[in-house]
C-alpha cells in the first residue's frame, strides 16, 4: 500500500467517464422509448411503462449490487484471496445497492398504487426487500464504526455473509406468506413471452441501462473508497487545521487586541 | 399517467443526487490528495 | 469441539444460575411485554387468542435481544482476548454461548408460553407442534444471536446495533414460528404448520452450520 493514491491512470479515468457516458446515453434512451414510443399494455394500459424500470432496478439492488458484495465478503475472508480491494469492493457495492433497493422500494410502491389500490401491500417481493434495505443500513452502520480497518473489514465481511445467507431464507418464507406480485414474469431468465416486440427491447435496454448506471456508481464509490482509506489521517489533519484557524479568527473578532489569542 | 411520471422521475432523481454526490465526494479527495502529496501509508 | 463447547455452555450458564440476570431481569420484562399487548388488544379475549401466536414470537424476540446482549457482556475485552488466546476451539465457543443462550431462553419460552395460555385463552390443540416449533426456533435465534453478539461485541455502539443487526435476520423466524403455532393452536388461517416447522429447521441448520465455519474470523475482529 506504498503506491501514490493519485496515480488513478488515465486509461482507467478514461473508462469510468465511458461508462457513465454509456450509461446516461442508454437511460435517456430507455426514458425515451419507455414514455413515449412502446405501446400501451392491455391489460395495465400505460401503466406498465414502469416495467421498462422499476425490474431493471429490483434486479441491480437485490441480485448484481447485494451479489457482488457477498462475493467480495467471502473473497476478503479466505485467506488465499485475501486483499483490501474485495472490502472496498463489498463495501462499495452495498452502499451503491442501498440506494437502489430504497428506489426499488419507491418505484415498486408508486407503482403498486394504481395497480393495486395501495401506497404498500405485504406482499412477498416487496417485504423481502424492505428487510434487505433494513440489512444493508445494518450493515452501513457497521461500517461506521471507526477504528482498525482489518477489523472492521472482518467484521462488515461477516456480516454480510450472515445476512447474504438469509436472504433466500426470508424469500422463501415471504412467498409462503403470500404473492400479490406478479409470478415473475418479468424477471425471467428468457425473456417470458407475456412481453412482446418493441417492448421487450425496451424491457432489454432498460436492464442494461440500469446496470451501466451501477456500474458507473460503483466504480466512482470504488474511487473514494480508496482516497479515503488512503487518505484517513489527511482528512482528519485537514479538518483539525480548519477548526483552529476558526478559533484564531473568533478570538481576533472577539478582542480588539491581539489576533490568535486563547 | 402522473403515476408514470412520478416513477420515472423518482428513479432519475435519486439517481442524479447521488451520482451528484459521489462526484463531489471524489472531486474533493483528490483535492486532498493532490495538496498532500497523496502517499497511502 | 464439543468438550470446548461444554466447557464455555457451562461457564455461561454457571454466570447465570448465580447471577439470574436473565430469570430476575429479562423474563419480567417479557411477561410486561406481554401483559402490555394485552391492553392494546383486550379486555375481550379473542382478539388476544388470535394475536396470541404473533406475540409470543415477537416478545421472545425482543427477550432474545436482551439475552444476547447479557451473553455477551458476560465477557469484558480483557476475557475475549482471553478466549481467543485460550486456544480454545472457535467453533466450540460459538457452539457453547448459542448452547446457553439456549437452554435460557427455553426458560424463558415455558414462561411465556404459561403466560400467553392464561392471559389470552388460548386453546392449545397440539402441544407437541407448539414445543417443536419453540424447540427448533430457538436454536436458529441462539445461533443467529450469538453470531452477531460477537460481531458486534467489542463495539461501544453494541447497545443500539445489535437489535437492528438481528431482528431482520430473524424475521423468517418470526414469521414461521408465529404460522406453526397459529397451526398448533388451531386458528391458522388455512393450511397445515408443517412447512413452517422446516423452514424454522433450516433456519437452525443454516446459522448454526454458519456460526461453526465462521466463528474464528468473528473472534479476530471483535
Amino acid at each position: 500500500m506504498s503506491t501514490p493514491v493519485a496515480a488513478w491512470s488515465r486509461r482507467r479515468a478514461w473508462t469510468v467517464r465511458a461508462v457513465g457516458i454509456a450509461a446516461l446515453v442508454s437511460l435517456a434512451a430507455t426514458v425515451w422509448l419507455g414514455i413515449w414510443v412502446t405501446p400501451p399494455d392491455q391489460v395495465q394500459h400505460d401503466l406498465v411503462r414502469l416495467v421498462y424500470i422499476h425490474p431493471p432496478i429490483a434486479w441491480v439492488a437485490l441480485y448484481l449490487a447485494f451479489g457482488i458484495g457477498a462475493l467480495g465478503s467471502v473473497l476478503w475472508l479466505w485467506r488465499r484471496t485475501r486483499s483490501p480491494f474485495w472490502d472496498r469492493l463489498a463495501s462499495a457495492s452495498i452502499e451503491v445497492g442501498t440506494v437502489f433497493t430504497a428506489l426499488t422500494l419507491v418505484t415498486g410502491s408508486i407503482w403498486g398504487r394504481p395497480t393495486w389500490g395501495v401506497w404498500w401491500a405485504w406482499d412477498a417481493r416487496l417485504t423481502s426487500t424492505a428487510l434487505l434495505l433494513v440489512m444493508e443500513l445494518g450493515y452501513l452502520a457497521l461500517r461506521r464504526v471507526p477504528g482498525d480497518p482489518e477489523a472492521r473489514a472482518r467484521r462488515c465481511a461477516v456480516a454480510a455473509i450472515i445476512a447474504a445467507v438469509d436472504v433466500p431464507i426470508v424469500h422463501f418464507s415471504v412467498v409462503w406468506w403470500r404473492t400479490l406480485h406478479q409470478g415473475a414474469t418479468v424477471l425471467n431468465a428468457n425473456l417470458s413471452p407475456t412481453i412482446h416486440g418493441s417492448m421487450a427491447w425496451t424491457l432489454l435496454l432498460g436492464f442494461v441501462a440500469v446496470t451501466l448506471v451501477f456500474v458507473w456508481m460503483l466504480l466512482v464509490r470504488l474511487r473514494i473508497e480508496t482516497l479515503e482509506q488512503a487518505l484517513e489521517g489527511a482528512e482528519l489533519d485537514e479538518a483539525l487545521q480548519e477548526r483552529w484557524a476558526e478559533g484564531d479568527t473568533e478570538a481576533a473578532l472577539a478582542s480588539p487586541a491581539g489576533v490568535g489569542e486563547p | 399517467m402522473s403515476y408514470i411520471a412520478a416513477g420515472y422521475a423518482a428513479a432519475l432523481v435519486t439517481m442524479g443526487l447521488y451520482a451528484g454526490l459521489l462526484l463531489r465526494r471524489r472531486r474533493r479527495l483528490e483535492a486532498l490528495a493532490e495538496r498532500t502529496g497523496g502517499d497511502a501509508p | 469441539m464439543w468438550r470446548d463447547s461444554v466447557l464455555v455452555a457451562g461457564k455461561d450458564l454457571r454466570i447465570e444460575l448465580r447471577s439470574r440476570v436473565v430469570l430476575n431481569q429479562v423474563a419480567p420484562f417479557s411477561l410486561v411485554v406481554l401483559v402490555l399487548f394485552a391492553f392494546t388488544l383486550g379486555p375481550s379475549r379473542a382478539p388476544m387468542a388470535k394475536a396470541a401466536p404473533g406475540l409470543f414470537w415477537v416478545t421472545v424476540l425482543f427477550a432474545a435481544v436482551l439475552a444476547v446482549q447479557r451473553s455477551v457482556s458476560l465477557e469484558s475485552s480483557e476475557a475475549r482476548d482471553g478466549l481467543r488466546l485460550s486456544g480454545l476451539d472457535p467453533a466450540g465457543v460459538f457452539l457453547g454461548k448459542a448452547m446457553a443462550l439456549m437452554a435460557e431462553l427455553v426458560v424463558l419460552e415455558v414462561l411465556l408460553g404459561a403466560g400467553v395460555v392464561l392471559f389470552y385463552g388460548v386453546h392449545v390443540r397440539s402441544a407437541l407442534d407448539l414445543v417443536a416449533a419453540c424447540v427448533a426456533g430457538t436454536v436458529g435465534l441462539a445461533a443467529a444471536g450469538t453470531l452477531y453478539g460477537a460481531l458486534a461485541g467489542g463495539l461501544r455502539v453494541r447497545e443500539t446495533l445489535l437489535p437492528f443487526l438481528l431482528l431482520p435476520v430473524a424475521a423468517p423466524v418470526l414469521l414461521a414460528g408465529t404460522r406453526a403455532w397459529q397451526a398448533a393452536l388451531g386458528t391458522a388461517a388455512g393450511g397445515a404448520g408443517d412447512p413452517w416447522l422446516r423452514l424454522l429447521c433450516v433456519f437452525a441448520a443454516v446459522y448454526v452450520a454458519l456460526g461453526v465455519v465462521i466463528f474464528g474470523p468473528i473472534l479476530e475482529a471483535s
